[in-house]
């Protein structure tokens, strides 16, 4: 109940610091991407209908801002939802490791997604989007990620 | 003997399935809406919950502006306000040369002067917000400048709201802009090449015929063809030989005017006659600061204390050079 209580905080906390630190102080890429990290920390706790439905909503409001086409976050954040949500019955997760693995591992596969689906024109090459920009980004939301969790009660708030 | 009645936790599982897969199939829908419906829900969402973080951006960049070197901006308006003076009676001899030669009075031009903001989200690099909208005559379609040492081109407006408009700039991949050198004689077209990271994207001049040379630093701006930006206004210089094909063309990377990491307050041209005279009258002023002259719109409408400092007519408004 505690870490039921702690996630659902945490989620929203980290979306609008998301917003706040990106959108409202312009701190740009030097801040993490929380708002996946929020998500993916949801979709641990939500079925495959709520996950998917997280990331539809997370997926609007980055698209409200995407120089790509409209409905490719949306899209790929859906995915990320009700992948991350799957995992629930895949894997126990108890453990930082894991936790560590699956957050780089839903940030990865997020900037996979919109490579694929931003188009020829608009995406970089895939070694510097994906596997270079792609697998930094992913490690940088992992760390975070870890020291989020470390911060509000470790494993409190694992699965 | 096994159940013919799903049990609860299987019902559960196919009803989750269900809603995943609606919000899977309305995420691609989302996709695939028609651009003008794609607009107005982006547009909804960042009227509203995305409101807040879009505020605190524009107070922040209000508060950095009114922190700015008064010093210098009083060296603008003692620029400004010199030529002001010494051209106060060029209104008055247009007027009696116009009705000697029986020319109709010409509509006034106008620019309006806007705060940028920067969503600094992934995938939002080449987008830009404005605080003006339809209600301050801003369209879809207007090209939007600012001044970084000389007056340059940003991007261009691509949709517009009551009080608010989107635009991208020149690092947008459906960037194009119809250009010429400075003196007319060599045409080509300006487009976006992504560098290896966003901060290396650069601009290339593309299909200048290949008898055609530029030399580098070579003033490129639009060349009015296509309709799309009035012609004149400043991209960028000539760096160096991009690439060729020999018989055919040659293509030259450009050195832009204003770098879109600088962009922040910027003057959306809502009238082509405003043009003319607004690149003459701030391309006349040797001022030392990258940013634009023109005050923020507020300050245009006379509330802050920069209203002092405004051209002529008021930075927000002003008639067209071209008399």
């Amino acid at each position: 109940m505690k870490r039921h209580l702690l996630v659902w905080t945490l989620v929203p906390l980290l979306a609008v610091l998301h917003f706040f630190l990106h959108t409202g102080l312009g701190l740009g890429r030097g801040v993490p991407d929380f708002l996946t990290l929020s998500l993916l920390l949801g979709a641990r706790e939500l079925r495959m209908g709520g996950g998917a439905g997280l990331g539809f909503l997370f997926g609007l409001l980055r698209d409200s801002f995407s120089a790509f086409s409209f409905g490719v976050f949306t899209i790929a954040l859906t995915l990320v939802g009700v992948l991350g949500a799957k995992t629930r019955d895949l894997f126990v997760g108890d453990s930082l490791r894991f936790f560590f693995a699956y957050l780089a591992a839903g940030k990865l596969f997020l900037e996979l997604a919109v490579w694929v689906l931003a188009g020829e024109t608009a995406r970089g090459t895939f070694v510097r989007v994906v596997l270079v920009e792609g697998s930094l980004a992913a490690l940088y939301v992992a760390v975070v990620g870890i020291l989020i969790i470390l911060l509000v009660g470790g494993k409190e708030v694992l699965r | 003997m096994g159940s013919y009645i799903d049990s609860p936790e299987e019902g559960r599982r196919h009803r989750d399935l269900t809603v995943a897969a609606v919000f899977l199939v309305l995420a691609v829908v989302s996709f695939y809406l028609p651009p003008g419906i794609q607009d107005q829900v982006a547009a909804g969402v960042r009227a509203s919950a995305l409101k807040p973080f879009l505020m605190t951006q524009e107070a922040l960049a209000r508060a950095r502006l009114r922190a700015e070197d008064a010093l210098r901006l009083q060296a603008q308006l003692d620029s400004l306000a010199f030529l002001v003076v010494s051209q106060a009676t060029m209104a008055e001899e247009n007027q009696k040369l116009r009705e000697l030669l029986g020319l109709q009075e010409r509509a006034p031009g106008l620019f309006v002067a806007a705060n940028a903001i920067r969503p600094w989200t992934a995938g939002s690099e080449s987008v830009f917000l404005l605080d003006v909208g339809s209600r301050d005559g801003v369209r879809v379609g207007d090209p939007v400048l600012m001044r970084n040492g000389r007056i340059g081109l940003v991007g261009v407006i691509r949709g517009v709201r009551g009080s608010s408009a989107v635009g991208m700039d020149w690092s947008h991949l459906d960037f194009r802009a119809s250009a010429m050198t400075a003196d007319g004689s060599v045409f080509g077209m300006v487009e976006p090449r992504r560098g290896e990271f966003r901060e290396a994207d650069r601009l290339l001049l593309n299909g200048i015929p290949y008898y055609e040379h530029l030399d580098s630093a070579t003033l490129i701006t639009t060349s009015g063809l296509g309709g799309v930006f009035p012609r004149g206004i400043p991209i960028g210089e000539v760096v160096s030989l991009a690439e060729e094909e020999p018989g055919w063309r040659r293509a030259y990377w450009l050195r832009p005017v204003v770098e879109t990491g600088k962009v922040t307050h910027v003057m959306v041209v809502v009238d082509d006659i405003a043009l003319e005279g607004m690149l003459e009258l701030l391309q006349s002023v040797d001022m030392p600061s990258p940013d634009s002259v023109a005050p923020t719109r507020q300050e245009g409408r006379g509330s802050g204390p920069g209203a002092q400092a405004e051209p002529p007519q008021g930075a927000a408004r002003r008639e067209g050079g071209r008399g």
